[in-house]
């Protein structure tokens, strides 16, 4: 066991925790960034979505329609200088995501929710810090519609054997 | 309690410039719903969908991305004149919606539902869909975020309206 300095083996153990969490402390950053802007765009009051819907207001329109266009101009940008990110140290990878069956269903039931409820799943939680009760109800909501096509899933991939499907521990021990 | 609002264009300038910014520091998409996956696989230890694939590492960007937002929803809130507090105030929606606060409360649970069911059978959210995938003009990502606009407007139009 190596014994050093003590103002040494701090910053020693500052740079590795860092350099091991440092994707994940970006993360918390970038999320509070999010949060921030969602709130002052005006996307977790409801009046604003209320607005949008019923056409009397174009506060969100314009949000989504100037972020979309600044991001694409910076996609593109990135793209063509093939910048290399902060935390991977590789090209910036633009995944896309791919069509699904379900992708027209599940954006139906989407669109339902988010009429009902005023938010989409990136404001909730600002909502919840800002303080709004009715978000937290939203919130349960939410992990249990993610939990239900968990379970449905496999569900599907147990061809309809649903004790094996919530079982996970035996599946792993065979 | 009121959020200070900033004018459209300037909230979207802001965030363009953050979906470029993530991209860059993080070196893929944000995203928001797939974080609730992550969140379910440490709940339930039994659903074997959020322990595989891309959910194998629960413990990561995208979870931590997700508890973020809450702090800058505080922020935003102390940041505003008013004094923050709690309240279940729906603005219009106090009109269509339930009366009782209980009825309410299933009633926005319900809609949770729709919204976190949707969200996994779509791929994505509207961060996801509507503007990261807007940006990077994938297809898929364009249909989506159409039919959410459409089935969320006629749904308030029939709310409201009706």
């Amino acid at each position: 066991m190596y014994k050093l300095p003590i103002l040494q083996s701090i910053k020693l153990f500052l740079i590795s925790f860092s350099f091991v969490y440092r994707a994940n402390f970006l993360a918390l950053i970038m999320g509070v960034f999010f949060g921030f802007l969602m709130s002052r765009a005006g996307a977790t009051t409801y009046d604003y979505h209320a607005k949008m819907f019923l056409l009397i207001d174009f506060q969100l329109m314009q949000v989504i329609g100037t972020a979309v266009v600044v991001a694409m101009i910076g996609v593109f940008l990135l793209k063509k200088y093939q910048v290399r990110s902060i935390t991977t140290g590789a090209e910036v990878d633009f995944v896309k995501k791919p069509y699904t069956q379900g992708l027209v269903t599940g954006a139906f039931l989407f669109g339902i929710g988010w009429a009902m409820t005023a938010s989409c799943p990136g404001t909730v939680p600002a909502m919840i810090g800002e303080g709004k009760i009715g978000a937290i109800f939203v919130l349960i909501g939410l992990l249990i519609g993610t939990m239900a096509f968990g379970v449905l899933q496999a569900y599907i991939a147990q061809d309809g054997n649903i004790q094996q499907a919530c079982t996970w521990e035996d599946n792993q021990n065979k | 309690m009121e959020i200070e609002v900033w004018s459209g264009w300037l909230g979207g300038l802001a965030i363009g410039l953050f979906v470029i910014l993530h991209f860059w520091l993080m070196g893929k998409p944000a995203g928001c719903s797939t974080g609730y996956g992550n969140v379910c696989g440490l709940l339930c230890k039994k659903i074997k969908y959020y322990h595989q694939g891309e959910y194998s590492d629960r413990n990561n960007t995208k979870l931590w991305f997700l508890i973020g937002i809450p702090l800058g929803g505080v922020l935003s809130a102390l940041g505003s004149p008013d004094s923050w507090t709690f309240s279940f105030d729906m603005g219009m929606y106090k009109a269509v919606l339930p009366q009782s606060n209980a009825a309410k409360a299933i009633w926005l649970i319900f809609g949770g539902m729709l919204i976190g069911f949707g969200a996994r059978l779509a791929g994505a959210c509207t961060t996801g869909h509507a503007l990261v995938g807007g940006a990077m003009m994938n297809p898929p990502s364009l249909l989506a975020a159409a039919v959410f606009f459409i089935s969320a407007m006629l749904t308030t139009q029939l709310l409201f309206l009706i």
